[in-house]
């Protein structure tokens, strides 16, 4: 009788564990799905701006993607990588970083009236995007 | 040669070069064989200067340098075995050209330009994504090792056949260096062979070239004289391979 109630216990222990463990990652990935929605919201925004001659519109745009960055580049993107692209997150963290690179460049083209560098790094950036998800996609 | 035989000399040169302008840089584009762009020849150093031996490079080791750009990194290997020759490849506009054979003693240092033909992913102080991976690691890109990974996309290239495209998405060989070995057992790069991608990786990487070369113009910058070489390891501080 003994050895079943230990038994039990350890397996209430065992399944509520890992009940928290998947509402942590539950979490996680929710939390990253809505950056990623917030990511082409930012996107959209730069694009609107450099289309309508918005250089405001576009430095929202950078302070809005520049935002979710974080989460692109710590482990926790493993979260919404698909299981059999967990392995790649270093891709995704070197694509947040690219990131951040173009969209701190944008802001100092914009800054300096180079709209033709600004626009390019709008090119970029978009660039980046498709080429993390084509990877982790499969494509 | 009297002055008449002279000017008539003169004037066939100058009506050779002025068809064909290419003949004065070096280019062979066409439809011969041939891909090929010389620019100033350069000794392979290390990073104290000293000109390197072919004989004293590690084997399946990635080894670095910029060339023919201050900016445009390399790899240097010394394969396992020998590199085969004559290689009959393609790049992705269709011209076609030779890759003639590694050198060294036994032909097996070949060296090749270490931006990926499919996305321009490069080797970086940062990081590198493209690398040699030595016959004993796997790789995810390919069934064999002992070729040249480009891990941010998986394409695989053939470093033994000049970096004939293996598996994945690049659409054409990385363009090759072409060196030179002399007799003192030296290495010179005096070339690069194959459809480079230069003009899109000065485009597309400017931010890049500003945080590292201090500027677009350095990064343009062409290697005269040398070309320091060190290990992949030395020069990125994290590897990423698949």
């Amino acid at each position: 009788m003994k050895k079943f109630l230990m038994v039990l216990t350890l397996s209430v222990l065992v399944v509520s564990s890992i009940q928290a463990s998947d509402k942590v990652n539950n979490e996680h990935r929710s939390m990253l799905m809505k950056d990623m929605r917030t990511m082409f919201e930012a996107m959209e925004q730069i694009q609107r701006g450099g289309l309508y001659s918005s250089t405001e519109d576009m430095k929202l745009g950078v302070k809005k993607l520049q935002g979710t960055l974080k989460t692109l580049e710590g482990e926790e993107v493993k979260w919404i990588l698909p299981k059999d692209q967990k392995y790649a997150y270093q891709f995704a963290q070197k694509t947040a970083s690219m990131l951040h690179l173009y969209s701190d460049d944008m802001v100092t083209s914009i800054d300096a009236g180079r709209m033709d560098d600004a626009l390019e790094d709008y090119s970029q950036l978009l660039k980046q995007c498709t080429s993390c998800h084509v990877r982790i996609r499969n494509w | 040669m009297d002055r008449r035989n002279f000017l008539k000399v003169v004037a066939a040169g100058a009506t050779v070069v002025a068809v064909s302008p290419s003949l004065i840089r070096g280019n062979l584009y066409a439809a011969d064989g041939k891909l090929y762009v010389g620019y100033e020849k350069a000794q392979i150093v290390d990073a104290a200067g000293v000109p390197i031996k072919a004989s004293a490079l590690e084997k399946e080791v990635t080894y670095i340098f910029n060339y023919p750009y201050a900016s445009t990194p390399c790899m240097l290997i010394n394969l396992p075995e020998s590199a085969e020759q004559e290689v009959a490849l393609k790049s992705e506009m269709g011209e076609e050209y030779i890759w003639k054979n590694g050198v060294g003693k036994d032909r097996t240092i070949v060296a090749y330009v270490a931006i990926c033909a499919h996305q321009l992913t490069h080797p970086t102080p940062n990081d590198s994504f493209i690398q040699y991976v030595p016959k004993n690691k796997p790789t995810m890109a390919y069934g064999n090792s002992g070729i040249i990974v480009c891990s941010a996309h998986l394409s695989a290239y053939d470093a033994r056949a000049g970096a004939k495209v293996l598996a994945g998405a690049a659409s054409q060989p990385l363009a090759a260096v072409v060196l030179e070995h002399a007799d003192d057992d030296t290495l010179w790069a005096v070339g690069i062979l194959g459809a480079d991608k230069f003009q899109d990786y000065f485009r597309a990487f400017k931010p890049e070239f500003k945080q590292f070369y201090s500027g677009v113009a350095e990064a343009k910058r062409l290697v005269s004289i040398s070309a320091k070489t060190v290990k992949l390891t030395e020069f990125s501080k994290e590897l990423i391979q698949y």
